[in-house]
């Protein structure tokens, strides 16, 4: 039977043993090459051998635990999902998250690593396997084709005991069973698997690799007389466009996934902690460190909190809900009745906070619930042995959260607790400096200290993109006092917008539906296209270049500087 | 007194003393020699320093010395405190020379193979390629038993010793002659571990490898 490369079959790839920790192995089937690797919470990926940005091999890539980067221009790619979460040099510094290597079906089972060609399969080892303990003979790479590695192998069976040729390539003589990889069309590994574990195992290794060895001469010699096949070229076809385009910026239309509530615990005082995952324990999508999530709580409301997760963490995310007296509705309806094993909706990761990988120096400040995004950015740069240093402010000591995930970082943490304000500005100025080329602060935390320390860094010379923030409120006083009209595209109405009400409050008394949350210009929810017209924003959500691309707005505090515009509703 | 490195930049002989000296923490200095496409080692200025007309040459305290697995034996002898990179012992200095030797012979083919792909010399590629395919399929063979008895490095001792280094650059620098390394785990295993060696250092298509966990 001649080989294909759309073959279904699960043929073994690699040896467990081939995988240590923080290697890039380099594989082939079909024609295909693979860059396997093993993160480090132990799961395998099999990804095609290439960077997506000019063909690199990932094989010669740097496997960093749970991201694996390219050597070459440094693109990285997140375990699991093989999302592109870093492109250096990119405007946002942030590729959008769809961007995603080809990724090959990989299980790993009685010592061997499998991969097939696509998913048309299901994984289901071989017959008697199951029960069996195995132990894995030294591969032997073969230059033969693949058949006549088969047929090689069923002629080492003795006269009396004639060889059992099974599916898939693979040869059952007596208690070991023989698999022959199809790495091309000239070119094969045999990969044993011995019925137990044998008394002395190196003798035994030996013995059969002797073996393996002459059968392999005895079969290149036969191969070099026989025409060479022509190679089998996979069609690699191309990533598709969804996948691998680079919108200008992503926007989020909405779109939620379900996820199930796998742990709520009290992290500090004042701070509940959620573990959302899959509810089929699959990957969640990629994202970057200072990614948020739109929460949809039961209420109706939609909030947004920063996924605390490392690098390629994408099992569950993780976030920390501040527990607030006063609140009217957010955070006190998740904390009082969001249980574990509740079903919530919540948006792909988003990321207005994204994080520069090439600073000679990062200092993350955190006041409070800030500490969330900044946790996320310490645990990537700490992935990346890049140096940075993590300022946290909190009241109290018990008001600390994530401390355990604190601790287990390598890079300079410091904790300062119940500091008076001056105090504060005293210490963030120490650990500012003077600003010097490349150095990068990013700041999270309640609005009154977001501004001291820009105030701060603005003095010590600081510019502004050096400084990077995030807002989850809007403090700004919003000048309500320009009338316009909105012309809504799809719901055919043109509506006038008086001095001292918004396009939202507009819109919801002319009768349509239109999502909020914040209604402060800070979260996002009512983000909307706009198709003609001049914006005037004023909202802490879009970052310059959305807003000077007006393309896009806020309709709860925006409003227009010409006298019309059209948006898409 | 200092210690001069007649150099070219893309030689893997040169860096395998580049490499031993920056591992050693050593200082020297670099005379840069025009190997391609000048031909300078053919030069009587060159060939007064070393009449067999190969790089790499190093002078210290005196002496002018050739041949790199000859002054890695030296640089480790006369600057390694710890004895380890070329240990005293009759039994490892023989195991350690054996592979000074092997080092040889992946320069005579997949360092010929790169000399013939990428800088036109006329050596028969086909048959250097299969020359370095045997020996790296005797070399993993080698590495994957190691690694199954506990042994990370070309020789017994527990550390690496200049064999490692004398063999790892043209291993490293094969792919520029066509000869892919997909075949040798254990070898490519092997490249990360030199690769993590404190002091190590690049040259131009030797990448560095990430840190181990
Ligand atoms: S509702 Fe939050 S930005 Fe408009």
């Amino acid at each position: 039977m001649p080989l294909s490369v759309s073959d279904p079959t699960w043929y073994p790839i690699a040896s467990s043993e081939d995988l240590p920790f923080r290697h890039v192995y380099q594989g082939q089937l079909l024609g295909r090459e693979l860059a396997v690797w093993r993160a480090d919470d132990g799961n395998v990926n099999a990804w095609e051998n290439r960077c997506l940005h000019r063909g690199v091999r990932l094989s010669i890539g740097i496997n960093e635990g749970q991201e694996l980067k390219c050597q070459y221009h440094g693109w990285r790619y997140a375990n699991r999902s093989a999302g592109c979460t870093y492109i250096p040099a990119h405007p946002a510094d942030a590729p959008a998250r769809r961007i995603e290597n080809r990724k090959y079906p990989v299980r790993e089972a009685y010592g061997l690593i499998w991969s097939a060609a696509n998913d048309d399969l299901p994984f289901t080892g071989f017959p008697g396997a199951e029960g069996g303990d195995w132990f894995a003979l030294r591969p032997m790479p073969v230059n033969a084709r693949p058949g006549d590695v088969v047929a090689g192998l069923a002629g080492l069976a003795p006269d009396d005991q004639p060889a059992d040729v099974m599916q898939g390539l693979s040869v059952r003589l007596g208690n070991i069973v023989y698999f022959v990889q199809p790495v091309d069309a000239d070119r094969a590994v045999i990969r044993g698997l011995l019925a137990g574990k044998p008394a002395d195992p190196i003798a035994t290794l030996r013995h059969y690799n002797e073996g393996l060895t002459k059968l392999r001469d005895r079969l290149e010699k036969a191969a070099a007389r026989k025409p060479v096949p022509e190679k089998l070229s996979p069609i690699f076809e191309k990533v598709s466009a969804d996948l691998a385009s680079m919108p200008d910026i992503a926007i989020p239309r909405g779109a939620t996934l379900p996820v199930v509530v796998k742990r709520k615990w009290q992290n500090a005082d004042g701070v509940v902690s959620f573990e959302l995952a899959d509810r089929d324990g699959r990957h969640l999508p990629t994202f970057q460190p200072g990614a948020h999530i739109d929460l949809h709580l039961p209420n109706g409301l939609v909030r947004q909190y920063s996924l605390t997760n490392g690098p390629g963490d994408l099992m569950s995310y993780v976030i920390g809900v501040k527990q607030e007296n006063a609140s009217k509705g957010g955070s006190k309806v998740l904390v009082e009745s969001v249980r574990a094993g509740d079903v919530m909706a919540i948006s792909e990761p988003r990321n207005n906070f994204p994080l520069r990988r090439d600073a000679a120096r990062t200092v993350l400040i955190a006041g409070g619930i800030g500490i969330t995004p900044l946790l996320s950015m310490s645990r990537f740069l700490d992935q990346s042995r890049l140096p940075y240093e993590l300022h946290y402010f909190t009241r109290s000591g018990e008001s600390a959260a994530f401390s355990s995930e604190l601790t287990a970082l390598h890079g300079r943490v410091e904790r300062h607790v119940g500091l008076a304000r001056d105090a504060i500005r005293a210490r963030v100025s120490q650990a500012l400096g003077p600003y010097e080329f490349a150095h990068h602060v990013y700041i999270c935390g309640p609005g009154a200290m977001l501004e001291m320390v820009q105030e701060v860094a603005s003095g010590l010379g600081w510019p502004d993109e050096a400084v990077h923030f995030e807002y989850f409120q809007n403090d700004k006083i919003i000048d309500q006092s320009s009338a316009f009209d909105i012309e809504l595209a799809r719901s055919a109405m043109t509506l006038h917008v008086p001095a001292g009400k918004t396009i939202l409050e507009t819109m919801r008394d002319a009768g349509l539906t239109v999502p909020s949350s914040c209604e402060q210009g800070a979260c996002g929810t009512c983000l909307t296209t706009v198709i003609e017209g001049e914006v005037d924003h004023q909202d802490v959500y879009l970052n310059k270049t959305e807003k000077a691309s007006n393309s896009c707005m806020m309709t709860c505090v925006s409003r227009a500087k010409s006298g019309r515009l059209v948006l898409d509703i | 007194m200092t210690i001069t490195l007649y150099d070219f930049e893309l030689s893997g002989n040169c860096y395998k003393l580049r490499l031993m000296m920056n591992i050693l923490n050593l200082a020297y200095e670099v005379v840069p020699v025009d190997f391609f496409p000048g031909r300078e080692h053919k030069s009587d200025w060159f060939l007064r320093l070393n009449p067999f007309g190969q790089l790499p040459v190093l002078q210290d305290d005196g002496l002018t010395l050739s041949d790199s697995g000859a002054i890695l034996a030296y640089l480790a002898r006369k600057y390694d405190a710890s004895g380890l990179w070329f240990p005293k012992d009759a039994a490892v200095t023989a195991e350690i020379l054996r592979w000074h030797a092997i080092a040889d012979d992946i320069t005579a083919t997949a360092s010929a193979a790169r000399l013939a792909l990428g800088y036109d010399y006329d050596f028969d590629i086909d048959k250097t390629q299969k020359g370095a395919h045997r020996i790296f399929r005797i070399i993993d063979e080698h590495l994957w038993f190691g690694e199954k008895q506990g042994r990370d490095w070309l020789c017994s001792p527990a550390h690496p010793t200049t064999a490692d280094i004398a063999c790892f650059p043209y291993v490293m620098l094969s792919e520029e002659g066509g000869i892919s390394r997909q075949d040798y785990p254990a070898l490519r295993r092997w490249t990360d571990r030199v690769r993590r060696v404190p002091g190590f250092t690049v040259m131009s298509g030797i990448f560095p490898a990430g840190p181990a966990r």
